[in-house]
């Protein structure tokens, strides 16, 4: 797949732009932080709405039949706007391990309802510090799922979840409705992600996925929702280096802007690098989807959103000064997404040990 | 197979069958003086196969193609280490301004069948003592003389000056106007009697760069390549005249599989290296630096392709690259330990991390500073104001020293 946007994908991101920017402000999301179990509805019910739920699901289950590409363009937009739920991701992540490995009548069951955005999926592969886990926390045995997964973005609000396990002497990768399994809001520093703790005791569970090819599986997951991530990051990078442009612009000091001061100037111009560079790796890792170098190109993209979100987060805010760090202003909204993001799907440490894996050729 | 893909291919197959005679390792132990006369030959060997001058026009011995099937030349060429060098400052800047701005057609035709045949090299000369990044401070000048002009000052990091037999030159022929008003452009002679080629030893050993000293050199005027007093904006065109040039993600050091392979083969602390973290971060963050490179890179070309042109993402290459390049080689140095302080001066900055060190810093000043690019990106791209500059707008001879 070629690395330039059609006429297509960049409707879709003009599209996707527009319509965030007129209906998600700061001021509707910072409420959120201050309370536990709360999400931005209006951004969930725009994203069904505009059919961004359904986008890269098969057409055979009410999906669009788009890809990669597409949905990261729209993660892009929705970084920049700072999005007010983390379903797009999440359900993205579930239905494509529901298409990639389960059965038809689980897709059956599960896919159209993840497309139309009406059911919330989770995936919770990590365990604590361990992103993808040699021995998960939680056990499966007869159908019957038992243990906790703490911190599963998303989790909260979820129908189902697909749970890396311990199987019968060999990792499962699971598929557990949750109707019935106990969780737990976390208070957490960006509320709504609603991160919940999922407690499993004794609850039915459906296997996909064993063995070694139940590590493939769930790091492909891992690696799937790691591109949209960092589609997500990278966009509120952007926003952040535009915001912290527009500030030095107006801003004076010593009767002049104080971007005309070269430790102010080159800071952002710095920004600038890292942001194209994570944009040019998140546009190359989504056109190498079902590529053999996709989990390469995958951390590639993500380790470069993470430093680039994380380093504009820190500048923006020190380039503003006083004003940055007061509640208001809202830039912390950003910092603690940039910190967010940067933990769900595995944090950078995670991602530069899969990544030299893959170029030592001493991954799995 | 795309016309451009097929361009490749038929590049490749002859820079292979090249190889042997002019490649890295046909220069491996070469005098300086052998490896030019090598290099001569590589060139007009180029010629006669129809590979230099590509995207010239056929009536300059070029070969009338366009932009993009010159990058892709370049970058197959790249992967031989040719002798080459001596010849890009010379058919990359200066002999395209002539064809672009020489007044003498015929004087101009021959000059440029030469300099593509590797027969005749030109320099560019535009630094100066007081100003590198500031080039419009420059103060060699050229006062009226008979007919003519009369240089008389110092230029300075004159690649391949000691080589060249041409130069283009921005000189001073108005100190009383401000610093980009007084400026003319002309090509000399640098066989011409007053020029004085002194090479520099830099840091790494080498000296491929000069002082060039004017002690009243007399030219006619149908040296000028400028109006009188426009020289800058034909400075400028010459800097801006391959915006997309083959690039190099390494920032001209050594691949990132080369550090891979050193960390495989050094214990450290009796564990292998590519076991321990710090060096695996380091991996890792150069790899998904150089990607995010690369791809700026295809997507540069595949736009170009399209017709359209590329963003201004691409001038983030050097600035990028280099400074990483000078970092990873200290880090694969601390890694070899007391068996890292061997020194070749001659081995190649692609291959040798010690090579790769001490020329870094070159890298990160030839051709625009860190701090200009920085400067560039800041203000060109992102809108952001210009520096306080108090010689703006004052005449040349009021700025204060």
């Amino acid at each position: 797949m070629t690395i330039l946007y059609d006429e297509g994908q960049q409707a879709i991101a003009t599209e996707s732009r527009r319509v965030l920017e007129a209906r998600i402000s700061k001021d509707s999301l910072l409420p959120l932080l201050e309370s536990v179990g709360g999400y931005h509805r209006p951004f969930w019910d725009t994203a069904k709405e505009q059919g961004w739920t359904a986008l890269a699901l098969p057409e055979a289950h009410d999906g669009l039949g788009l890809g990669l590409v597409e949905l990261g363009l729209i993660a892009h937009q929705a970084g920049r706007s700072l999005s007010g739920a983390p379903f797009l991701t999440t359900n993205f992540g579930a239905a494509k391990a529901i298409e990639l490995y389960g059965n038809a009548e689980q897709q059956a069951r599960w896919l159209p309802g993840l497309a139309s955005g009406d059911t919330i999926g989770a995936v919770a592969i990590a365990s604590g510090p361990s992103a993808l886990p040699t021995q998960p926390t939680v056990t499966v045995t007869n159908y019957s799922i038992d243990g906790s997964k703490k911190g599963v973005v998303g989790a909260l609000f979820a129908d189902v979840a697909i749970v890396l396990a311990n199987g019968p002497g060999m990792l499962a990768l699971e598929l557990v409705e949750l109707r019935d399994v106990a969780r737990v809001a976390v208070n957490s520093f960006d509320n709504s992600r609603c991160y919940a703790d999922l407690d499993f005791s004794a609850a039915p569970s459906e296997t996909l996925v064993v063995g070694a090819a139940a590590r493939e599986a769930a790091l492909h997951i891992l690696a799937l929702q790691a591109v949209v991530t960092a589609h997500e990051q990278t966009g509120g990078a952007e926003v952040l280096m535009e915001i912290a442009r527009d500030y030095a612009l107006t801003r004076r000091a010593f009767g002049q802007p104080i971007g005309a001061f070269q430790s102010v100037k080159h800071r952002i111009a710095e920004l600038y690098g890292l942001v194209e560079l994570a944009r040019a790796n998140c546009i190359h890792a989504a056109s190498r989807e079902g590529a053999a170098d996709f989990i390469t190109a995958a951390a590639a993209a993500r380790l470069s959103a993470t430093e680039a979100y994380d380093t504009a987060a820190r500048d923006c805010v020190q380039i503003h000064g006083g004003i940055g760090v007061t509640w208001d202003l809202g830039l912390h909204l950003h910092m603690r997404r940039a910190r967010s993001l940067a933990i769900e799907q595995g944090s950078s440490l995670f991602w530069e040990d899969v990544l030299v894996d893959r170029l030592t050729g001493e991954a799995a | 197979m795309s016309d451009l893909e097929a361009y490749r291919a038929k590049a490749a197959t002859w820079l292979e069958s090249m190889a042997p005679t002019y490649g890295r390792e046909a220069r491996k132990g070469l005098a300086e003086a052998d490896d030019l006369a090598l290099g001569r030959r590589y060139q007009k060997a180029k010629f006669d196969a129809g590979f230099a001058g590509i995207n010239w026009p056929t009536e300059y011995g070029g070969q009338g193609l366009g932009h993009l099937e010159k990058v892709t030349f370049d970058a197959e060429e790249m992967k031989h280490g040719f002798p080459n060098f001596y010849f890009g400052i010379s058919l990359g800047m200066p002999v395209p301004v002539l064809m672009q701005f020489g007044s003498d057609r015929d004087f101009v035709k021959e000059r440029v069948l030469k300099a593509l045949q590797g027969e005749e090299i030109w320099c560019q000369l535009f630094s100066e003592p007081s100003g590198g990044s500031d080039l419009a401070g420059l103060r060699t000048k050229a006062e009226p003389d008979g007919n003519g002009w009369k240089i008389n000052g110092q230029k300075v990091w004159t690649s391949w000056a000691h080589y060249s037999d041409y130069g283009v030159i921005v000189v001073r022929t108005d100190p009383t106007v401000p610093k980009h008003k007084g400026l003319t452009y002309f090509w000399v002679d640098m066989k011409a009697p007053g020029v004085t080629v002194r090479p520099i030893k830099l840091a790494g050993g080498d000296s491929h760069v000069n002082e060039v000293f004017f002690d009243d050199v007399k030219i006619s005027d149908d040296h000028r390549m400028s109006p009188v007093g426009g020289g800058f904006a034909v400075a400028i065109t010459t800097l801006m005249i391959e915006r997309y040039v083959a690039t190099d993600s390494a920032g001209f050091g050594p691949h990132l599989d080369l550090f891979v392979d050193l960390a495989k083969d050094t214990l450290l602390n009796g564990k292998p290296a590519i076991e321990d973290g710090r060096i695996r971060q380091q991996i890792a963050r150069n790899y998904a630096m150089r990607s995010g490179l690369d791809s700026i890179n295809v997507r540069a070309r595949l736009m170009m392709q399209a017709g359209m042109i590329p963003g201004a993402e691409g001038s983030l290459n050097k600035l990028v690259a280099v400074r990483s390049r000078q970092k990873l080689s200290e880090l694969a140095i601390d890694l070899q330990g007391s068996g890292g302080f061997a020194f070749d001066e001659h081995a190649s900055q692609k291959e040798d991390w010690a090579s790769s060190w001490i020329n870094a810093p070159t890298g990160r000043i030839a051709g625009g500073s860190d701090e200009t690019l920085l400067n560039t990106i800041a203000e060109k791209v992102l809108g952001l104001p210009q520096d306080y500059r108090p010689d703006k707008g004052i005449p040349f001879n009021q700025i204060p020293a």
